[in-house]
């Protein structure tokens, strides 16, 4: 682990050297990290870093092979019923039960959960309402558009009254619009309290909703802290973007590179882009130069930026 | 022994169940259409047409000796159809199982609740058929009215390894070997269409081994009145195999969402 952090009493999820093996292959190795009580917490990394395999080692639903993983101070174990009355999953495909109703797909959830005809009903109720979906009660599920769909996936993990929400890429294939409110909803759960653990390969999406989040890749952590934190400590504050510059422009630009907090710079294509702090100081700078400064871009550092540095630019197939 | 899940039925397996009733609802009408179709054919074409050549079966006209095997196999196949297909798709196509396994639901409420459905999916095709019988004057006894408790068994008999087949199919084609290899040949050579007494011994030794001809007994003797002690054997054999075979599919469904 590369960031220490003491693990406190009122931890929601503990998750300490985790292993996990496929046959000859280590999904997991050693990952250690917590997810606090009422914080909204994200866990990335590229397609195979292990993220959904954590996830379901989290939520019971696969056996851990080395290590430990507390779910609100229980053990977890693949079936172990009392975590799993209190967690609440959404996972990565819309599983809704096609041959049931709208209101049907989450009353019937109450009841796995063990409430009674009427807790249900009641709960459904309100949820369908809060997640604006009444109007369609009756449909078939088949008939909602796909922002619908995941508006009631969520309603659903929500029907057993979580203390912990598992968002599994919540918003992927969703419009602005339908991800805006499934925003608004998220930050609204965690005003009531609920922690959230929640997955995205959206870095803007990460950045607004996580308090805290880890960076996975090849089974292990690369990094972990708030975002902020962790963008000014990966790649700097800011990013110039120059475009439209020579090879040879860019080796004398370069030399003066030390006059700033540059973290680094790169070639992205055709752009050479230098990330770091207090970068207004290396501007003025090369405006003392003969040669006419190029055309630039400046820029916030995002979380993008540290996960493409992180992570490589390479594809994940 | 580890690793073995036996079926639990609990709150949650009722409540399995009752998510199948919800889905059934929505389609009971071509449901009990399709799974008609075929055992009123066999029983019109065969029985009344067949019949009249075939004069009389073990002592009874055709027709009366084959209703009460038909309706046994319309409770095994009203089973099977509905669980291979039915289960691959909740398994397989969309995630309805997956999704049931991130609430306090296990694999093995899960299976139980299949079998509660698919008991009580066996008792009313079978009732519906039963009704047919009646109407056409082939039932003779009262003793029929203990029918419901092997069609129930029966139910939960054909949805075990059904589903277990469910769960290990790599395609949908590979089901249909289950029935080609499997479902048409015993309800062939079950007593359905011919009574077993006659065969070799060696043939009839091979056939008693399997549930369907059991269960075709037992129907049978409820339906013509003429129950006799040997059924305690076929009700044996019945449970025995019920029994036996509700651990295949909560272990394999278990294996394949938590392994």
């Amino acid at each position: 682990m590369l960031h220490k952090t003491a693990i406190t009493a009122s931890d929601v999820v503990r998750v300490e050297g985790l292993v996990k093996r496929y046959g000859d292959f280590e999904a997991v190795h050693g990952v250690s990290f917590f997810v606090s009580e009422g914080e909204c917490f994200g866990l990335l990394g590229p397609n195979g870093a292990g993220k959904s395999t954590t996830i379901r080692m989290i939520c019971c639903l696969a056996a851990i092979d080395g290590g430990t993983i507390q779910v609100l101070e229980l053990p977890a174990f693949p079936g172990n019923q009392a975590i799993k009355q209190q967690i609440g999953v959404v996972s990565q495909d819309d599983n809704l039960d096609p041959d049931l109703t709208v209101r049907e797909n989450i009353e019937i959830q109450g009841r796995f959960y063990g409430q009674s005809a009427g807790e249900a009903r009641e709960r459904a109720q309100e949820l369908l309402v809060w997640m604006q979906l009444e109007s369609k009660a009756k449909a078939q599920v088949r008939d909602l558009s796909g922002g619908m769909r995941r508006r009631l996936v969520i309603a659903r993990a929500l029907m057993g009254k979580p203390r912990l929400l598992v968002l599994d890429e919540p918003t992927t294939g969703l419009d602005p619009q339908a991800r805006q409110l499934v925003w608004a909803k998220v930050r609204e759960l965690k005003s009531q309290g609920v922690t959230i653990f929640l997955t995205t390969h959206y870095m803007d999406e990460a950045e607004r909703l996580c308090d805290r989040l880890v960076i996975m890749d090849q089974g292990g952590i690369l990094e972990e802290g708030p975002p902020a934190e962790v963008i000014a400590r990966v790649v700097g504050e800011e990013c110039l973007e120059l475009s439209g510059i020579s090879e040879d422009q860019q080796v004398q630009l370069a030399r003066h590179l030390g006059d700033a907090d540059v973290t680094f710079s790169e070639w992205q294509g055709e752009i050479w882009a230098v990330f770091g702090s207090q970068l207004d100081r290396l501007l003025q700078r090369w405006q003392t130069l003969d040669s006419s400064l190029p055309r630039f871009y400046r820029r916030r550092a995002s979380l993008e930026d540290v996960f493409l540095r992180l992570t490589g630019r390479d594809l994940r197939e | 022994m580890k690793g073995i899940v036996w079926p639990r039925f609990s709150h949650g397996a009722v409540m399995v169940f009752r998510r199948d009733f919800l889905a059934w609802v929505k389609y009971y009408k071509s449901s009990l259409l399709l799974n008609f179709g075929e055992p009123l054919t066999n029983l019109l074409a065969l029985g009344f047409g067949l019949g009249m050549y075939v004069a009389k079966m073990d002592g009874v006209p055709f027709v009366d000796f084959i209703g009460p095997g038909l309706l046994a196999v319309t409770a095994m196949n009203a089973v099977t159809f509905d669980t291979t297909f039915g289960a691959y798709d909740r398994l397989n196509v969309n995630g309805v199982y997956e999704s049931m396994v991130t609430t306090p639901l296990s694999a093995g409420e899960i299976v139980a609740g299949e079998f509660l459905w698919e008991a009580c999916r066996s008792l009313l095709y079978g009732t519906v058929f039963f009704i047919v019988l009646l109407a056409l004057g082939l039932v003779h006894s009262w003793w029929s009215l203990l029918l419901p408790l092997p069609l129930l068994i029966t139910g939960a008999l054909f949805s075990a390894p059904a589903l277990f087949v469910a769960t290990k199919a790599k395609n949908n084609e590979q089901l249909f070997y289950y029935f080609s290899l499997v479902i048409t040949p015993m309800f062939m050579f079950s007593g359905v269409f011919f009574p077993l007494s006659k065969l070799p011994v060696l043939i009839r030794d091979l056939i008693l081994i399997t549930p369907l001809v059991h269960v075709v007994d037992i129907v049978r003797a409820l339906i013509l009145g003429h129950p006799t002690d040997s059924l305690w054997v076929d009700a044996a054999v019945v449970v025995a195999y019920t029994v036996g075979l509700s651990i295949l599919p909560a272990t394999a469904l278990k294996k394949r969402l938590t392994g």
